[in-house]
C-alpha cells in the first residue's frame, strides 16, 4: 500500500521547486519541454496505479489519453461545447471507456491482460485513424486552450499554460495519493498481491478492478485534454500502441508502483529523447539499450534503486551510530 | 448452519467427493478427519465455491449457494483458511486484517475514505488480533513475522470478515505440537456461536475441539458421530490409523 | 452483392495466403511461450530482419539464395538473443519479459536503420514463381500461391514434429509441465534452445516470403507485431492447433471484413479478440487450461 517516507517528500520537493523555477524562468523552448513532461508524468501517474498498486500492466493507457484528446478536441471545436464542460466531458467518456477495458479485462491476467488491453488501444486507434469524423490519418487542428481570462490568467501564453499543467499534475497526484488510500485503493492492492484470498473475503473483484482502471482511465483522460490543448492539433499517432509503451517504459524506468518513481522518470524520459535526439537521429536505440539495462538490473527503476540504496545507507548510519557490538553485522555491512 | 446434500465430484476418473451429505448446527464444531488424499481440501473447496461440484447441494443457513460464487457465498457468511498461507505478503499484519474487515463492513469498494481509519473496521482489527493473538505484530510486514504468526494470522484474516461459519484447513498444519496445543485453546476460546469445520491431521488434536468428527476416506463419509465414539470406532482406527502409519 | 464466384475464390485466397504468413509468424512465438513462458515482442522485428537478410542476400545470390539463408541468419541472430538477454529473463515476470523486448524493438529498429538506411527496399518475385497461375477457376499470382503451399507444408511438417516424433513428444511434456519434463530426464534447457532458434528462423522465413509483396521497411516488424499477438491470444497460447486456427480467423476476418463492411474492417478483428476474451480468457484452444 502506498505510503511516503521521507525520501518521498524531499524528491517531491525538489521536482515541484525545480518545475516551478523552470516554468519562471525558462524561454519558450524550455517551456514546451516542461509542459510534455508534466503532460507524461500525468499520464503515468495514472498507470502506475492500475500497474503498480493493481498488477493490471496496461498497454493502452496511450490510447486512453488519445481518446481523451480527440474527445476534448470533438466536443470543443465541432460540437460546440465551451471548452472546461469539453474537458469535463472527455475525462468522462475516457473514464467510462477505461471502466468497459477494465472489465472486460478483469478475469484475464499476466500476459493476457498485457494484451487485452493492447488490443483494445489498436481498436481505437484503427478506428479514429480510418473516421472521417477524426479527420483520418491527418488528424484534428484548431483546438483551443481553456479560457481562464475571467481570473486574469491567458493560457495562450507558454508560461501560463506550464503553470496550469503543474497545478492539475498537483491536483492528480494528491486525488492518486487519495485514491490508492481509499476502501478501493487498498482492495486494489490486497487483489494485487492474492486476487483468490480476496475473493474469498467477498469482494467482487472486477467491479473494483474495473473502478480502478476506470478512475485511471479518467486521469488518462486528463492528461489527454491536455495534450490537446498543449500542441492545440491531434493525430492518430497518438493512441498509437508505442506510446502506450513508451508509457509504461518511463514508469518502469522511474520505479513502479512508488508514484514518485513515474514523475522522474517522465523528467528523465523527456530531457533524454531531446538530449539524445539532438545529438543522434538513433534516439530510439539509446532508450531501448538503457530500457533493456534498467529491467535487466532488476532494480526498480531509478528512483526504486535510490530508495533501496538509501535505505541500506541510512540503516548503515543508524548502525554506525550505535556501535553494534557483533563482528558479524560489520561484515555484512562491509 | 451449513449443509451439504449427496456432494460428488471426480476429476476425470478419480472420484473425489462420493456422495458427502454433512449437516452442521449452529455453533457446532466440527473436525473433519481422513489420510491424505482422502478429499477433504477439495471438499472445502466445493463448500466455498472455488470448485463446483457435479452434483448435489451446498446449503448455507437454509439457503441453496451451489451456484453462487465464492465472493458472494463469502459475504453470506461462509469464510475459510487455507491449509497454504494465502495471505497479502507485502502488507502489514495490520492491513491482512483490515482487507477483511473492510469488505464484510462494506468499505472495500468506497472510495471517499480510507477503510483501515474507519471506526469499524479498528473494532473488527483490533478484536481479531486479540483473538489470534496477533496484537505485538499488528504493524509488522507479513514476510516479518514468523511461520507460527503466520498461521494464525491465516485464521485471523478468516475471522476478520465476522462469518456465521468457519472452514479452517490444517490450521496447526506445519507448526511444532507446542504450538498446535495452544493454537487449539485459541479456537475454543472463539465465540461459542461460530460454526466451525475443521480439517485436521492429528487425531488427538482433533479431539480438544471437536463436538462432532466427520471422517473422510476416499471422498467417501466412513464416521459421522461424537468424539468418544470416533475414539472407539474399529472401522476408524483400520482406516485412518491405517494409512496414517503408512504414510 | 453483385459479386461472382471468381470474385469470392479470389478473396477466399487472399485470406488464405494472410493466414498463412501470419501462421509462420505466430507458431514460432506461441510455441516459445507454451514451452518458455517467455513473451517475445521482438518476434516481428526478426521478421523484419528476415526481410533486410533476404533483400541484401537476394542481391548479391537472388531471390532463393535469401530464401534459404536469411532463417538461417535470423536464427544466428536469435541464437545471440538468446544466450544474452533471453536466458537471464526467463525466470522474470510477464511484464519484465515484455518490456525487454520492447527495449529490443527499439534497438533492433534503430540498428536496421543504421545498417539498411530509412529508404524502403524491394525484392523481385523470383522468376519461377512470377506471373499468375490457374486455380479453382480463376488465374491467380503464383506466387501467392506459393505462400500457402509453403505454410501449409510447414504446417503439416510441425504437425508431423510435434505429434509423431520423440522431440516433438519431448516439447509436448514441456509445454505441459516443464518442471516434470526435467524430472524425465529430459534436457529442457537445450529442447528451449532449439525450440527458439526453430521459431525465431520461422519469423525470418515469414520475413522472407513477405518481402516481395511488401515494402521492406524498418517499421514492417511492429506492423505485423500486433496482428500476431492477436492471432496467438485468440488462438490460445502454446499450441499449434492455436496458431493456426487463430490465423485463419484473423486472415479471413480482416480480408471479408474489408469486403463486406470496409467501415468496420479495421475494428472487427479487435472486437473480436476482446469477444473471445471475455468468453475465454485464456484464448480458444491454450495448451494447457
Amino acid at each position: 500500500m502506498f505510503r511516503h517516507n521521507a525520501l518521498r517528500y524531499t524528491v517531491l520537493v525538489l521536482l515541484a521547486s525545480g518545475a516551478l523555477f523552470q516554468a519562471f524562468t525558462a524561454e519558450y523552448f524550455g517551456l514546451e519541454i516542461l509542459t510534455e513532461i508534466l503532460i507524461l508524468a500525468i499520464l503515468v501517474l495514472a498507470l502506475d496505479i492500475v500497474a503498480g498498486f493493481g498488477g493490471m500492466v496496461s498497454l493502452c493507457h496511450g490510447a486512453l489519453m488519445g481518446v481523451g484528446a480527440y474527445a476534448y478536441a470533438l466536443f470543443s471545436t465541432k460540437a460546440g461545447v465551451a471548452p472546461p464542460v469539453a474537458m469535463g466531458g472527455a475525462v468522462a467518456v475516457t473514464g467510462a471507456a477505461a471502466w468497459v477495458i477494465g472489465a472486460i479485462g478483469s478475469r484475464s491476467h499476466g500476459i493476457y491482460f498485457i494484451m487485452a488491453t493492447l488490443a483494445f488501444g489498436q481498436m481505437a486507434y484503427s478506428y479514429v485513424f480510418q473516421s472521417p469524423v477524426f479527420g483520418g490519418d491527418d488528424g484534428l487542428g484548431g483546438i483551443s486552450r481553456l479560457d481562464l481570462s475571467l481570473v486574469g490568467i491567458d493560457l495562450t501564453d507558454s508560461r501560463s499554460f506550464a503553470l496550469f499543467c503543474l497545478a492539475i499534475l498537483g491536483a492528480v497526484y494528491g486525488a492518486s495519493v487519495l485514491i490508492l488510500r481509499s476502501g478501493l485503493g487498498r482492495s486494489l492492492t490486497g487483489v494485487m498481491h492474492n486476487e483468490q484470498r480476496m475473493r474469498a473475503l467477498g469482494l467482487t473483484v472486477w467491479r473494483v478492478k474495473a473502478d480502478v482502471f476506470g478512475l485511471s482511465g479518467m486521469i488518462a483522460g486528463l492528461a489527454g485534454t491536455l495534450a490537446a490543448q498543449h500542441i492545440m492539433y491531434i493525430s492518430p499517432g497518438l493512441l498509437s500502441w508505442t506510446v502506450s509503451g513508451e508509457a509504461l517504459v518511463v514508469v518502469i524506468l522511474g520505479g513502479l508502483g512508488t508514484l514518485v518513481g513515474p514523475l522522474v522518470g517522465a523528467v528523465a524520459f523527456v530531457v533524454l529523447k531531446h538530449e539524445v535526439s539532438a545529438l543522434t537521429s538513433y534516439w530510439h536505440l539509446v532508450v531501448g539499450v538503457i530500457l533493456i539495462g534498467v529491467v535487466m538490473s532488476r532494480a526498480n527503476g531509478i528512483f526504486g534503486w535510490v530508495e533501496s540504496h538509501s535505505g541500506a545507507w541510512i540503516e548503515r548510519r543508524l548502525s554506525d551510530a550505535t556501535r553494534d557490538p557483533e563482528p558479524e553485522e560489520a561484515v555484512s555491512d562491509a | 448452519m451449513l449443509e451439504t446434500r449427496n456432494l460428488d465430484k471426480s476429476f476425470g476418473a478419480v472420484h473425489v467427493t462420493r456422495d458427502v451429505s454433512l449437516k452442521l448446527e449452529r455453533g457446532e464444531r466440527r473436525v473433519i478427519l481422513g489420510p491424505n488424499g482422502a478429499g477433504k481440501t477439495t471438499l472445502f473447496n466445493q463448500l466455498v465455491g472455488e470448485l463446483t461440484p457435479d452434483s448435489g447441494s451446498v446449503h448455507l443457513a437454509g439457503e441453496d449457494v451451489t451456484a453462487l460464487p465464492v465472493a458472494n457465498r463469502a459475504r453470506r457468511g461462509l469464510s475459510r483458511s487455507y491449509q497454504k498461507n494465502t495471505l497479502f505478503d507485502g502488507l502489514t499484519v495490520e492491513e491482512n486484517l483490515g482487507l477483511a474487515a473492510a469488505v464484510h463492513t462494506d468499505n472495500a469498494t468506497r472510495l471517499w475514505h480510507d477503510s483501515l481509519t474507519r471506526p469499524e473496521v479498528r473494532e473488527i482489527v483490533d478484536d481479531v488480533a486479540e483473538q489470534v493473538n496477533l496484537m505485538p505484530y499488528l504493524h509488522a510486514t507479513v514476510s516479518e513475522v514468523s511461520y507460527g504468526v503466520r498461521r494464525q494470522l491465516e485464521v485471523g484474516v478468516a475471522l476478520a470478515t465476522r462469518p456465521l461459519v468457519l472452514l479452517m484447513d490444517e490450521p496447526t498444519s506445519g507448526v511444532g505440537p507446542e504450538m498446535s496445543k495452544g493454537f487449539h485453546e485459541l479456537l475454543n476460546n472463539l465465540p461459542r456461536d461460530l460454526t466451525m469445520l475443521i480439517i485436521e491431521h492429528d487425531m488427538d488434536l482433533a479431539f480438544d475441539v471437536a463436538d462432532t468428527i466427520t471422517v473422510l476416506n476416499y471422498g467417501e463419509v466412513v464416521f459421522d458421530g461424537l468424539p468418544e465414539a470416533a475414539r472407539g470406532s474399529k472401522l476408524l482406527k483400520e482406516i485412518y490409523l491405517g494409512s496414517w502409519e503408512d504414510a | 452483392m453483385a459479386h461472382d464466384l471468381g470474385f469470392w475464390t479470389l478473396q477466399a485466397l487472399n485470406a488464405l495466403q494472410l493466414s498463412m504468413l501470419l501462421f509462420l509468424l505466430s507458431i514460432g512465438l506461441t510455441v516459445i511461450f507454451g514451452l518458455m513462458h517467455f513473451v517475445n515482442l521482438a518476434h516481428g522485428s526478426l521478421y523484419a530482419l528476415g526481410a533486410y537478410f533476404a533483400a541484401s542476400l537476394a542481391a548479391i545470390g537472388g531471390y532463393w539464395m535469401g530464401f534459404f539463408l536469411a532463417p538461417v541468419a535470423v536464427a544466428g541472430v536469435g541464437i545471440l538473443l538468446y544466450s544474452g538477454l533471453i536466458k537471464r529473463m526467463r525466470k522474470s515476470g510477464p511484464m519484465a519479459q515484455v518490456l525487454v523486448t520492447f527495449g529490443l524493438i527499439f534497438a533492433l529498429l534503430d540498428l536496421t536503420r543504421i545498417f539498411w538506411g530509412d529508404l524502403a527496399l524491394a525484392i523481385e518475385v523470383p522468376a519461377l514463381l512470377d506471373g499468375r497461375t490457374a486455380i479453382l477457376g480463376i488465374e491467380y499470382p503464383t506466387y501467392r500461391i506459393f505462400i500457402i503451399a509453403l505454410g501449409l507444408f510447414i504446417f503439416g511438417a510441425l504437425a508431423f514434429v510435434l505429434g509423431r516424433t520423440q522431440i516433438g513428444a519431448m516439447i509436448r511434456a514441456g509445454v505441459d509441465n516443464d518442471a516434470m519434463a526435467a524430472c524425465l530426464g529430459i534436457n529442457v534447457e537445450r529442447l528451449f534452445f532449439i525450440v527458439f532458434c526453430v521459431g525465431c528462423a520461422l519469423a525470418g522465413l515469414a520475413g522472407v516470403v513477405a518481402a516481395p509483396l511488401l515494402s521492406v521497411t524498418p517499421d514492417m516488424g511492429l506492423q505485423i507485431l500486433i496482428p500476431t499477438l492477436i492471432v496467438i491470444v485468440i488462438g490460445g497460447l502454446g499450441s499449434l492447433k492455436g496458431a493456426v486456427t487463430g490465423s485463419l480467423i484473423y486472415g479471413f476476418v480482416q480480408t471479408f471484413g474489408a469486403v463486406l463492411a470496409p467501415q468496420l474492417a479495421s475494428v472487427l478483428i479487435y472486437a473480436l479478440l476482446a469477444a473471445v476474451l471475455v468468453i475465454k480468457p485464456v484464448g480458444l484452444f491454450p495448451a494447457k487450461g
